[in-house]
């Protein structure tokens, strides 16, 4: 039967893999009857595997158990030193910095605010409370993410870190009355990123070593221009991402980036006045 | 308003207390909780990336006043979870689950034993059993399905040595390996009830 001929043949890509201790993909699983399949054959091998190798077990490679420790220990320390600082309304707003001037004459809809204003309040009810909150998915997807009026709508400049205080490499977390984000120091270039995962709404982390937002609750990475780093399409263009074992499933919106001015060493962050 | 010199986030004093405990609880777990996803997956690749997935979770949410008991049974609960939706990418639904993961300090399922004894015999006895599992499985089956297996899967055998070793053309190898497991996965499930 030339079908059964068809289908051997990619499911034989999908046992290649595996037999030779590679990472078989989904993608050479056709239908439900293969995907039983593939799983009785992934505990033949992992069997097969270790009855073969007269190993007790199949033990993780020691270097996988150390690098895994210190990006616990990585991301233990970023919850740990997380501090929220509390939006402090500028004194003195600097006077409208260019882009500024450019962005108040965009005219937003009511309409569109009170929607920015719904998907940050999704955002930041999601960031607080963990996975619980977050059932209305694709409509929070759409509003989390990118340049929405949260961004881009009439309000002022508030400043919310010394420059000081986030050198090259540093990132600090800010909250503003309708937003909350990182300060990221891209070395010199300073840029601000939404906290808030496109995914479920879970806060994420900055990895200075990887330059990366990162979120703890199902490992989506975002780079400094928001953009998902180690979803499948990236993936596959460089190959992998930073010593992760496989790349992110889905893909992601961007983060949202609200306008950012350095100022007399204070930075100054774009609010919506929503 | 980032470091404040009284609070420095890296010196091990300002680390919240209990913390020590959670490098503790990964030196101790890291290994059975390995396994114990390897013998589902198969593959080391994969079996990293769960296992990474579990501990990664439990910086976040794992609350280490618990007793070890607990822990144990967590970190299997999310590495369980983690197998479903690695399996379910395969079967081609959405496979990022959250909804399983709750808070998930109810006691364990009881038809699924947790604690340390179960993670034990979860991870296998070692050699002997899983050398056994093979067997049984294999004995189910008709012998041209087993040896095709057992040249691909313990042989470690390519198609085409299996082919020749079998005396037939790799086309053929390829189906009688894809019957054979269609097979065994159909035992399998009768087997597991």
């Amino acid at each position: 039967m030339a079908d059964e001929r068809d289908l051997a043949e990619r499911f034989d890509h999908y046992l290649d893999a595996l037999i030779n201790g590679g990472r078989p993909s989904p993608d050479d699983v056709g239908n439900p009857d293969e995907a039983g399949m593939a799983r009785t054959a992934a505990e033949l091998a992992a069997a097969a595997s270790v009855a073969q190798s007269g190993a007790p077990a199949a033990d993780p490679d020691p270097a996988f158990v150390e690098q895994l420790r210190l990006r616990m220990r990585q991301a233990d320390q970023a919850i740990a030193s997380v501090q929220v600082s509390l939006p402090v309304r500028g004194a003195r707003p600097p006077a409208p910095a260019e882009p500024a001037g450019q962005l108040t004459r965009i005219r937003v809809s009511r309409r569109g605010l009170l929607q920015a204003g719904i998907g940050a309040a999704a955002g930041l009810a999601a960031g607080a409370l963990g996975i619980a909150a977050l059932r209305p998915q694709s409509r929070s997807r759409t509003l989390l993410g990118g340049d929405s009026p949260l961004i881009k709508g009439p309000g002022f400049w508030q400043a919310v870190a010394p420059l000081a205080n986030v050198p090259p490499g540093g990132a600090l977390r800010f909250t503003t009355a309708s937003f909350a984000g990182y300060v990221v120091n891209d070395n010199g270039e300073v840029r601000t990123l939404s906290s808030v995962c496109t995914h479920m709404g879970c806060t994420l982390y900055y990895r200075p070593d990887w330059k990366d937002l990162r979120c703890p609750c199902h490992g989506a990475s975002f780079d400094l221009n928001g953009q998902l780093a180690n979803g499948r399409d990236r993936w596959k263009q460089t190959g992998g991402y930073n010593g992760d074992a496989s790349a992110y499933p889905v893909s992601l919106p961007d983060l949202a980036r609200p306008t950012v001015m350095v100022r007399d060493g204070q930075i100054y962050v774009w609010t919506a006045q929503i | 308003m980032a470091t404040t010199p009284e609070q420095p986030s890296d010196s091990p004093a300002a680390e919240a207390p209990g913390r020590g405990l959670f490098e503790e609880i990964y030196e101790a777990q890291v290994v059975p909780i390995y396994r114990f996803i390897y013998a589902r997956v198969g593959n080391a690749p994969d079996a990293e990336d769960l296992t990474a997935q579990v501990f990664m979770r439990a910086v976040e949410q794992l609350d280490t006043t618990r007793d070890m008991g607990q822990i144990v049974s967590w970190l299997y609960r999310v590495g369980q979870n983690a197998i479903a939706d690695y399996w379910r990418a395969f079967y081609r639904l959405p496979v990022i689950g959250t909804d399983q993961v709750g808070a998930g300090w109810e006691p364990a399922d009881t038809s699924e034993r947790s604690g340390p004894e179960a993670s034990r015999e979860r991870s296998g006895a070692g050699e002997d059993r899983a050398r056994k599992q093979v067997d049984s499985l294999l004995r189910r089956l008709p012998a041209n399905y087993r040896r095709v297996l057992e040249l691909r899967f313990i042989q470690r055998l390519s198609v085409a040595e299996t082919a020749d070793e079998m005396g037939i053309t790799r086309g053929n190898a390829k189906v009688l390996q894809y019957r054979a497991l269609r097979k065994a996965a159909l035992v399998g499930e009768a087997a597991d009830g």
